[in-house]
């Protein structure tokens, strides 16, 4: 059987797992898949990235970055904090707006249409310009219509690093950072319809030392810019702070080296048709990389944040944090999936149990494990006592008759075999996994999503569109 | 001994008895075969030699970068022998993770490539790692490359065939050793090794030592990455077992303390690891037998490795004028002074103003006329004592007036009677709309 990955729960969720009828009830109510989004949690994890500010004395804005789900109720929530939201469409900034966050709230990323540009400029949102010629476009914008100045980040790209040459992705983003003379020069003319607030950078990877340079490279440019006489005040580094999924590390582990043995022939394949993840066997050698999100992180979140700015400066042997509070800067934040740990889970029922398939009503769009290479078994509430406590491999099938349709490639560890009607609950899903790239293929359902939060030892809850922070009971409180 | 090239020098090393009072065993005779006297410092100076000799009067003509997949002693070799043949080198590595193997190929002029890492919105259908993308084009031929491709190099394999092997099968006067043991990396030595001392006889049992999964020793493959080489054979093996970094690191302290062999990380490893697997089958032996290790490299590169994992090894007493030694009482006489109250003293009686914030950002913006002293470099000078005169008032800055005032406290302490600290610090003083300059 293949070896398990249990996913690592805390705090709310792990108590709605328990809540076995409550999950069954919403399920018989609202159908198959189903999502659930815990907004209460969201603002802990505000507090998580906030409590690594104050230790290092650093001021700043923590963006939740809103493309990673687009419930209505996280957002909502978000808005009763102090967090503020990085908005990356037309739509979310609509979203953000709706929901309450104030403008110096609101920062407006990636590559922007021409109506985007207007609201952003119009509701008078911080515009991250993704290059030098959408900041002449909004400038034009600005003074065509008249509007206030445009409080502005500049996103940068391709930083070159000292000693030994870190490489990284080319990013289709932001302004070369071996180019930055003309930014100068563009934010000098349009000095009338943007303030320059600072620089910014994204870097879509897991490593650390990439984004060390990166942020090294934004301290080289606010220095430039200084020394042009601009005044800027803030860097922005992003998201990608991460998630760790599992519960223990040894599982992973564990599972990973049997994928390895699995490639290599030496044990029954643990995935579909023996799918190899990106590995495969080439005269008994493993050839190619993983490629699946690294399940379990002994660093991520908040504390990847702290590491990072923990890391010293090549040149200036300073941690780097220590250098942005030095130059008195603010540090903004733009984290999506870390700030979504443990908010929500994907609720699916079981249909049909055959040998090692078990078929649920809902499919690899509403959970997105497989596309975003995520590892994890799901957990299973049964619909009335367990079915036994012989654990079984599985693999997981959805709804699409497609052949190719299935919710994840690995073989799934379930601790009893499901029977039809119970749940599967794909959990810490909220971060990418929930609704991400869901649709409606075959007409199938796609998901409702709901609201869920603890109340004197029971659950409330409430269509994602109801929620609002506000409860009804804040006169007696 | 006289030489006409250093490379004359690679192989030969000697063999070398552990004292039984050190490693214990009654009924094995054990024996470190000591490649840290290699010239360029390790077992790997014999395979690097051994894959471009041939190969380097071609690259040189052809203008050809030597170029491999290596973040240690393959790369520290090959950028040696390159620089001595007039050619650039190139590494190219996931992690540069040991500090002084960094700095010494930089030293000797080795451009170092760190591959990005995973993505962290990971798209499943770009199959295209940069490993593998880096991999086709330094195997290119007419690239512009001499590759040596160690993991898969058969010339590194053939180093330890006619070189290491055979040298061990002579110093045992003609037998082979009852039992090998060593660390495998890209496999070559172990391969090589045990394809001489098999054929020599085949009664050999043959010990390959991987690290611990997630753990790390510099130089060798965990249990899962040992598929990915290559060279890597199972069947080369009698057994492998894994170490700990934990276990590399006593048998290392072992090996440099008691038995006055400067051994790295996988030296301690091989040797922890040997006596681990001898031990066991120690008393029930009736006959003597031998067993040898082989001592890769040297301890000096693993400074920060060991610093990291074993800070207790290092650990100075407290010096006495150290912020570290700063009670709650000495804090709480701390003179504390506001902005608009400090721009007073200031006109009045111009007190030393000592900014401790880095030089990158002191230059950027700083108060008019104030010197900057970083704190690092500010705290070593007071270990030696007061570095200013009783009669100088002293204000002391640094970003929110916190580090300034345990650095005030600490002056205070060391008996100067006027140092004041800059409540809330540059950012109060900047908020406050006090000026800041710009030299
Ligand atoms: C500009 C920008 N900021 C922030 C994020 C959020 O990244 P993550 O969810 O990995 O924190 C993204 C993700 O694509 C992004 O493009
Ligand atoms: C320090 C150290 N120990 C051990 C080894 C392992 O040797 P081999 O590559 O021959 O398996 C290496 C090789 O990379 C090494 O650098």
């Amino acid at each position: 059987m293949a070896p398990k990955l249990q996913p690592r729960v805390d705090g709310d969720l792990g108590s709605l797992l328990d809540s076995a009828a409550f999950l069954h009830q919403i399920v018989d109510a609202l159908g198959s898949p189903l999502n659930v989004v815990l907004p209460d949690q969201l603002a802990r994890n505000v507090q998580g990235f906030r409590d690594v500010y104050q230790a290092r004395h650093l001021g700043g804005g923590i963006f939740f970055a809103h493309k990673a789900n687009r419930s209505r109720a996280l957002i909502r929530a978000l808005a009763a904090t102090e967090a503020g939201i990085d908005v990356a469409s037309l739509a979310e900034l609509q979203h953000a707006l709706g929901a309450g966050f104030g403008l110096d709230r609101i920062m407006a990323t990636g590559p922007k249409s021409r109506e985007f540009l207007w609201l952003a400029a119009r509701a008078g949102v911080i515009v991250n310009a993704d290059s030098t010629t959408e900041l002449t476009e909004l400038a034009g914008i600005v003074a065509a219509y008249r509007l206030p100045r445009v409080r502005l980040m500049a996103r940068l790209s391709g930083f070159a690093s000292t000693g030994t040459n870190v490489m990284t992705r080319a990013s289709r983003f932001g302004v070369p950072a071996a180019r930055l003379a003309t930014l100068w020069e563009t934010l000098e003319k349009h000095q009338d319809q943007v303030e320059f607030l600072g620089v910014a950078y994204h870097l879509d990877t897991v490593g650390l030392p990439e984004k060390a340079v990166a942020l090294e490279g934004c301290l080289h440019a606010m220095d430039e810019a200084q020394q042009r006489g601009l005044r800027p005040r803030a860097i922005d580094i992003g998201g990608g702070f991460g998630v760790s999924y599992l519960d223990d590390g040894r599982q992973w582990e564990a599972w990973t080296s049997e994928l390895t043995g699995a490639v290599l022939g030496k044990r029954p394949p643990i995935t579909w048709n023996g799918h190899g993840y990106g590995l495969r066997n080439e005269g008994g050698t493993v050839r190619g990389t993983l490629s699946v999100y690294p399940a379990h992180r002994t660093t991520s979140g908040p504390a990847y944040l702290d590491r990072l700015l923990g890391t010293e400066s090549a040149a200036q042997r300073r941690a780097l944090g220590t250098l942005l509070l030095d130059s008195l800067y603010d540090l903004h934040v733009e984290p999506g999936r870390a700030l979504l740990d443990q908010c929500g889970a994907v609720l699916m029922r079981v249909e049909d149990v055959r040998d090692d398939l078990v078929r649920v009503a809902g499919n690899s769009a509403d959970v997105a494990l497989e596309q975003h290479g995520v590892l994890m078994d799901p957990v299973l509430v049964p619909r009335g006592a367990p079915a036994g406590s012989e654990p079984a491999g599985v693999y997981l099938a959805g709804n699409l008759c497609l052949e190719a349709d299935l919710l994840t490639r690995r073989q799934v560890y379930l601790p009893a075999r499901p029977r039809p009607g119970d749940l599967l609950v794909f959990v810490n899903t909220a971060g990418y996994l929930m609704d991400f790239s869901a649709g409606n293929a075959l007409m199938q359902p796609t998901a409702r999503t709901v609201a869920a939060r603890r109340d004197r030892g029971g659950w409330r809850w409430c269509l994602d569109d109801q929620y609002w922070p506000v409860t009804g009971r804040e006169e007696t409180g | 001994m006289r030489y006409d090239s250093v490379t004359d020098v690679i192989g030969g090393t000697p063999l070398v008895r552990i004292d039984a009072a050190v490693h214990g065993l009654r009924n094995i005779d054990l024996f470190a075969k000591m490649e840290l006297f290699n010239p360029f410092g390790s077992v790997k100076d014999r395979a690097a030699w051994n894959m471009v000799r041939h190969r380097l009067a071609g690259a040189a003509e052809r203008a050809e970068t030597v170029v491999e997949l290596s973040s240690g002693n393959t790369a520290k070799a090959l950028a040696v022998i390159a620089g001595m043949h007039g050619l650039p080198f190139r590494s190219v590595t996931n992690r540069m993770r040991v500090p002084e193997i960094k700095d010494l190929l930089l030293l000797l002029g080795a451009q170092i490539d760190e591959l990005p890492g995973q993505s962290e919105c990971l798209d499943p259908t770009d199959t295209d790692d940069p490993l593998t993308r880096m991999y086709h084009t330094v195997s290119a031929a007419g690239g512009g490359y001499l590759h040596t491709d160690q993991y898969f190099n058969d010339l590194n394999v053939e180093a330890h065939v006619r070189g290491t092997g055979p040298e061990i099968i002579a110093d045992l006067d003609g037998r082979a050793p009852d039992y090998f043991i060593a660390c495998v990396g890209t496999a070559g030595s172990s391969t090589g090794v045990a394809r001489v001392l098999r054929e020599h006889d085949p009664e050999v049992t043959v010990v390959g030592l991987v690290a611990e999964k997630a753990d790390f020793i510099p130089g060798i493959r965990d249990i899962d990455e040992v598929h990915e080489v290559g060279l890597f054979d199972p069947d080369v093996y009698d057994t492998i077992e894994a170490v700990s970094s934990d276990e590399a690191i006593d048998g290392l302290l072992t090996l440099v303390r008691r038995c006055g062999t400067l051994a790295g990380p996988t030296g301690g490893g091989a040797y922890q690891g040997a006596v681990r697997y001898l031990r066991r089958l120690d008393a029930g032996l009736t006959g003597r037998r031998t067993a040898v290790f082989i001592v890769c490299d040297r301890v000096e590169s693993y400074m920060s490795y060991l610093r990291e994992r074993r800070p207790a090894l290092f650990q100075q007493p407290d010096r006495t004028h150290s912020v570290r030694t700063l009670t709650a009482e000495d804090l709480a006489a701390t003179r504390t002074i506001g902005v608009s109250d400090a721009q007073e003293w200031i006109a009045k009686e111009n007190p030393l103003v000592v900014d401790l914030r880095s030089p990158f950002a002191y230059r950027a913006l700083h108060i008019d006329r104030s010197i900057n002293i970083v704190d690092d470099l500010f705290a070593e000078m007071l270990h030696g004592g007061l570095p200013f005169g009783r009669r100088q008032p002293v204000l002391l800055v640094c970003p929110v007036g916190e580090k300034s005032a345990s650095y005030a406290a600490l002056l205070t302490r060391m008996g100067h009677p006027d140092v004041r600290s800059l409540a809330g610090g540059v950012i109060a003083w900047r908020d406050a709309g006090a000026e800041l300059v710009r030299d």
